[in-house]
């Protein structure tokens, strides 16, 4: 080896170094899209439910699109039993309103408005035109 | 009951739930460190504890957590008094060179951005729309509903819930539901970062078994950081599953490229059907895996590829016959398999315009820094051991580029919808492939030689 090209013990660790700090970039660069506000977010209602302090749909996030409407399907899960087929009338847009209902009110089978003939029950969102049968919260419910 | 309990009954949930999985890695589990047994026996825990649960809603039409212990039990006692048939003993890969510090300091990262994870996880109920619409819903009926065929696969109204996906993270979900005595979204939410931390066992042991810890530490860091998949979008959804899934499916198919003992065999044959069990796109993979299996080891003197291919196969085929039989034929809503006939192929072109230029023009130029790092990266280091698998790789991307092309909505949708998510569950088995290149800082690099064709090296040196 000479005296004027760096040592291959050099050249190997500068290399290395390189390469970790490539890792760095790419590990920086997914590490970027986290939301410290977002974290500290949850981080408080975690602690909230912890203390066993129920998490409102204005605080959580299922219900983004309208807070409302958790207190619409809460409504229709105690009045409409398990083994029913209910029609839920809610807006198309966005689509999250379909699936937050056909899931919170699982196992009962929920339809849409094309298919009202198949339901034991209408239930009609604040936000639809027409609705029918007696108010429940934030909508309407008629027993066929 | 209060969310403190419900959390603590999902925990002893998952607990009983690796405990079954280690039992019956008991089996097959021979020369893996513990990290990855702890990894291996989330994903076998989770395929046993679904299946368990599957039989008693056939059979009894419903499951409570006494149901499923007992279920679990009989897997353990089944596991325990058989015999271990093989032994792999595998030397273990000890490098002395190895970087203590550094292996702390990535355990570190690795551990507070996993801590992250678990809090955006359990804050609150899950709320992904692929929760609520598919995979939770779906779990949701499992645990709740009568008549489960006619719901799942047969209700016109529930068409847009994907019948035909595949049913392991629902079936989780509903025997864990069972296992804690209600269906509790936020408890439930607990597997999420279960997956993810098996994930990281699972890389970490790997790559400290055939690498170097340093190189299994900084994996394990790297994917940790992968905030984009491990964030609260995805609690609730397959990406984070399927991540580990791919992960397992990378380190399985390594061992066995580099000797096909009948453990290693037996952990392929686990880790494809944990795959397929998770989303249609782990049978894409699996496929991938099974062809670069082939074109490793056709050529390989005293090697057979047929029995590792088997392993991968033989579970993609059981599961997509059983998958089929339960479901009936499904519709492939998402996709226009007409624009595969002759007449429409004039269509083909444009689209196919439309999705390279959305990949290459949009989607990478948005992430062009990471994307230059790692460019910038291979060509500082040297081949590794997981450099056998970029083919998977890169035919998994052509795939979901040709999955966009035919997409049923316009490529512009799907590719929106969809392309980042799909990408980002592969980024965990893909810092196997990074890491496995540069054990950082300790001298150990790969020649290039095919790993099948390495030679046994005990003393950890540079090969």
């Amino acid at each position: 080896m000479t005296g004027d090209s760096p040592s291959p013990r050099a050249a190997d660790r500068f290399v290395r170094a390189l390469a970790g700090v490539l890792l760095a970039v790419i590990g920086i660069s997914m590490a970027a899209s986290l939301r410290p506000r977002e974290i500290a977010r949850r981080w408080r209602l975690l602690d909230r439910s912890l203390s066993g302090a129920p998490i409102s749909a204005g605080e959580g996030t299922r219900f983004w699109f309208d807070p409302a409407y958790a207190e619409f399907l809460e409504d229709l899960r105690r009045r409409v039993p398990p083994d029913a087929t209910v029609a839920v009338l809610v807006p198309r847009v966005p689509d999250t309103y379909a699936y937050a209902a056909v899931y919170e009110l699982a196992p009962r089978r929920v339809v849409d408005g094309a298919r009202v003939s198949e339901a034991d029950y209408v239930a009609t969102y604040r936000t639809e035109p027409r609705p029918m049968g007696d108010p429940i919260a934030q909508g309407t419910l008629w027993r066929r | 009951m209060t969310m403190a309990v419900a959390l603590l009954r999902m925990w002893l949930a998952l607990a009983a739930t690796g405990a079954v999985g280690w039992s019956m890695l008991r089996l097959f589990g021979g020369g893996l460190t513990r990290m990855e047994r702890t990894a291996w026996s989330l994903a076998l825990g989770l395929l046993a504890q679904s299946a368990v649960f599957a039989a008693w809603r056939l059979a009894a039409g419903g499951a409570g957590a006494g149901r499923i212990l007992f279920g679990d039990a009989l897997v353990v006692a089944a596991s325990l008094v058989l015999r271990r048939p093989w032994a792999d003993r595998s030397a273990r890969r000890r490098n002395p060179e190895d970087l203590r510090a550094a292996v702390v300091v990535l355990a570190v990262v690795a551990a507070t951005a996993w801590a992250l994870f678990l809090v955006q996880a359990v804050a609150e109920p899950m709320w992904a729309t692929d929760h609520l619409a598919i995979w939770g819903l779906k779990g949701r009926l499992a645990f709740l509903a009568p008549a489960l065929r006619q719901r799942l696969f047969l209700d016109p109204a529930l068409a847009w819930s994907h019948p035909e996906y595949p049913l392991l993270v629902p079936l989780s979900l509903a025997a864990f539901a069972g296992l804690v005595g209600a269906w509790n979204d936020q408890a439930l939410a607990l597997l999420w970062p279960a997956c993810e931390l098996a994930t990281l066992l699972a890389l970490a042991g790997f790559l400290a078994r055939r690498v170097a810890r340093s190189a299994g530490a900084g994996a394990a860091a790297l994917a940790a950081l992968c905030f984009p998949l491990y964030g609260a979008l995805n609690v609730g959804t397959a990406e984070v599953p399927l991540a580990l899934a791919f992960v397992l499916v990378c380190c399985a198919l390594l061992d066995v490229l580099e000797s096909d003992s009948s453990e290693r065999l037996a952990r392929l044959a686990a880790a494809s059907l944990f795959c397929v069990s998770v989303k249609q796109e782990g049978s894409a993979f699996v496929l991938f895996a099974a062809a670069v299996l082939y074109v490793r080891l056709r050529r390989a003197p005293d090697r057979s590829w047929r029995a590792g291919a088997g392993a991968l196969l033989v579970p993609l085929a059981v599961h997509w016959g059983l998958l089929r039989l339960v479901t009936g034929p499904q519709a492939r809503r998402d996709f226009d398999f007409a624009l595969l006939l002759p007449h429409r192929w004039p269509a083909l072109p444009a689209r196919a315009a439309t999705v390279i230029s959305r990949l290459v023009g949009t989607e990478a130029v948005a992430a062009l820094v990471p994307l230059l790092a790692i460019a910038g990266y291979l060509l500082v280091t040297r081949r590794g051991i997981g450099d056998s698998l970029w083919p998977v790789f890169a035919a998994q991307l052509g795939c979901y580029a040709l999955a966009f092309t035919l997409s049923a909505f316009g490529p512009n949708f799907a590719i929106d919808s969809a392309f980042r998510r799909l990408v980002l569950t592969l980024f965990p088995s893909f810092t196997l492939l990074l890491l496995a290149r540069v054990p950082l800082g300790s001298g150990v690099t790969h020649t290039g030689r095919p790993p099948s064709v390495v030679p046994p090296n005990p003393e950890g040196m540079a090969l």
